[in-house]
């Protein structure tokens, strides 16, 4: 049984071993790293199961600070499906003067196709203006008792632009056209929502980059309170020859582990409060004769989601831990 | 294997804990080192574990000289010593069999070799059938002896050993020094702090007397 022991000692050939042949038998025996990855893995598992009320906590803190900047990002990503849906409507109305007549109306709206930015242009006479206008408004009876047509023809534009400059661009220089009487832009209400998405999209990175350092530090600080309390330990396993980075492993484990915990109940939240919001939306889009439905998280979110705290979670831990290792002077 | 020469030790505001030590351990050389508490047996050990550096002089131990080592290097050098310690250094929330494991695990030993090894270092000190208990619920001598398993665990050319009989009755004692002597009579070098005076003059080896941290007296089989 304790042949091994009887066994000539590798190291003790010769008289000297140098320095640099120690720094060379570093490089030796890998084959159980493995292994001992996967147990130190399963073992900051078990520690976080053996202190369930404390690991709670630092999970929940950390799911809600991910949670808050998530959710502006979601909220953002709403609001452009939402400008998506609605630019398509971005159009300029032309109303002509009265003594235009219509083919010279007609005329004036195939002009227009051969200008920049104009996709097309449909002239509505003052007689097509008004049967419209009857159908949609219900107004149709009071309109007829009237001895004339009240209603300007128009033309349709619909720019092949989306770009606000370059929409504005266009309906003032619409305007200048001489049988135009007066312009109006429908696309106002969309650049107002697309600046507040911008805005939304700045106050969701802002918010990001604090709560990142947010949870550096209480990461960091659960990590140096977990060091603390394994003091002895550590001090064990650099008496009998553990490096720095193999100390140092369990609680890199652990500072993944509380991000990928925080990171998936953040997404778990998210998935909560998404189901919630979306019911009492419903009521309100259906007035608006809209298919829209908020849009969860997507799975690419969620894995990013988890990934980011994950590695804030090993950064974290990585710069506490080594610098309370190594100050260690063992 | 250790090579002193000169060597001192000074800590901050206080008097020399080691002032002009010299000697030498072969490979296969057993040696106690004796004094009073206070007169630098531990300071001795702890800096051929690296565990301080020396103030000056030359430490050589296992071709190394301890004067340049780095930072880096400690782990790998601390891995070539088997190490027992006065007050243990167990880790209580691991079984025994775990805290033998321990450095053939940091050394990344694929793990049924280890268990193997494990096992029969257990034996050797007579607590095998004790390998899932955790070290409180052991006796201060049992607790010694798991100390020496986790030492030679890793089969190890010198075996600093600091008070390895202090918790042990005069059997078990003799026990443990029959263990160090098979590891001697495979080349292994060993030095022993102790103070123990009987058991010293029962197994007439090489003696290394330190008083006040001078060595005054370096008796024993070379000298002789």
């Amino acid at each position: 049984m304790a042949e091994w022991l009887m066994m000539p000692v590798p190291t003790m050939n010769k008289a000297r071993t140098s320095n640099r042949q120690n720094r060379a038998s570093r490089r030796g025996s890998d084959v159980g790293t493995l292994q001992i990855h996967r147990k130190i893995a399963l073992d900051s598992v078990k520690r976080l199961i053996l202190s369930p009320l404390s690991s709670l906590m630092t999970i929940v803190v950390i799911a809600v600070s991910l949670l808050l900047p998530a959710l502006l990002f979601g909220l953002n990503d709403n609001l452009q499906l939402i400008l998506l849906e609605f630019q398509n409507s971005a159009r300029i109305t032309l109303f002509l003067d009265d003594s235009v007549s219509e083919p010279q109306g007609e005329n004036v709206s195939k002009d227009l196709l051969t200008y920049n930015f104009i996709q097309s242009a449909a002239y509505v006479s003052k007689a097509e203006a008004l049967e419209e206008f009857s159908l949609s408004s219900g107004l149709g009876e009071i309109l007829r008792s009237f001895s004339h047509n009240p209603l300007p023809a128009a033309i349709i534009v619909t720019p092949t632009t989306l770009n606000s400059r370059d929409v504005n661009a266009l309906a003032q220089r619409l305007e200048t056209i001489s049988e135009v009487d007066f312009m109006q832009l429908d696309s106002q209400w969309i650049n107002r929502l697309s600046a507040l998405s911008d805005l939304i999209s700045i106050a969701g990175k802002l918010l990001a980059a604090i709560v990142i350092t947010g949870l550096f530090f209480i990461i960091g600080n659960t990590i140096k309170h977990d060091i603390e309390n394994r003091r002895q330990e550590i001090k064990v396993m650099k008496l009998v020859g553990g490096t720095d980075s193999y100390v140092a492993r369990p609680f890199l484990y652990r500072g993944i582990l509380f991000g990928v915990l925080g990171g998936s109940f953040a997404v778990f939240l998210h998935l909560i409060i998404l189901m919630v919001f979306n019911g009492s939306l419903q009521e309100l889009i259906q007035l608006y004769n809209s298919s829209f439905t908020l849009q969860g998280l997507g799975f690419f979110n969620s894995f990013s989601l988890i990934v980011s705290g994950a590695l804030i979670g090993w950064f974290a831990a990585f710069l506490v831990s080594f610098r309370h290792i190594r100050g260690d002077n063992l | 294997m250790i090579k002193i020469k000169k060597l001192s030790k000074r800590y901050v505001n206080s008097q020399d804990a080691l002032s002009n030590i010299n000697f030498e351990i072969g490979k296969g050389e057993m040696a106690f080192v004796t004094g009073h508490s206070g007169a630098g047996k531990s300071t001795l050990l702890k800096l051929i574990l690296a565990l301080e550096k020396p103030s000056g002089g030359e430490l050589i131990v296992n071709g190394l000289n301890l004067n340049k080592l780095s930072r880096r290097e400690i782990p790998y050098h601390r891995r070539k010593i088997g190490a027992v310690f006065q007050d243990h250094q167990l880790l209580t929330d691991r079984t025994v069999f775990e805290n033998v494991l321990l450095p053939l695990e940091i050394s990344g030993f694929p793990i049924e070799d280890a268990k193997r090894r494990v096992r029969a270092a257990l034996d050797k000190v007579g607590l095998l059938k004790k390998e899932k208990v955790f070290p409180p619920a052991l006796s201060g001598g049992e607790q010694q002896r798991v100390g020496i398993a986790r030492a030679v665990v890793n089969r190890p050319s010198i075996i600093l050993a600091d008070e390895p009989t202090g918790n042990l009755d005069p059997n078990l004692s003799e026990e443990v020094m029959k263990v160090f002597e098979q590891f001697k009579s495979v080349g292994v070098s060993i030095l022993v702090a102790s103070h123990d005076a009987s058991l010293i003059k029962t197994l007439n080896y090489r003696v290394i007397h330190l008083d006040h941290g001078r060595m005054v007296n370096d008796a024993g089989t070379d000298n002789e």
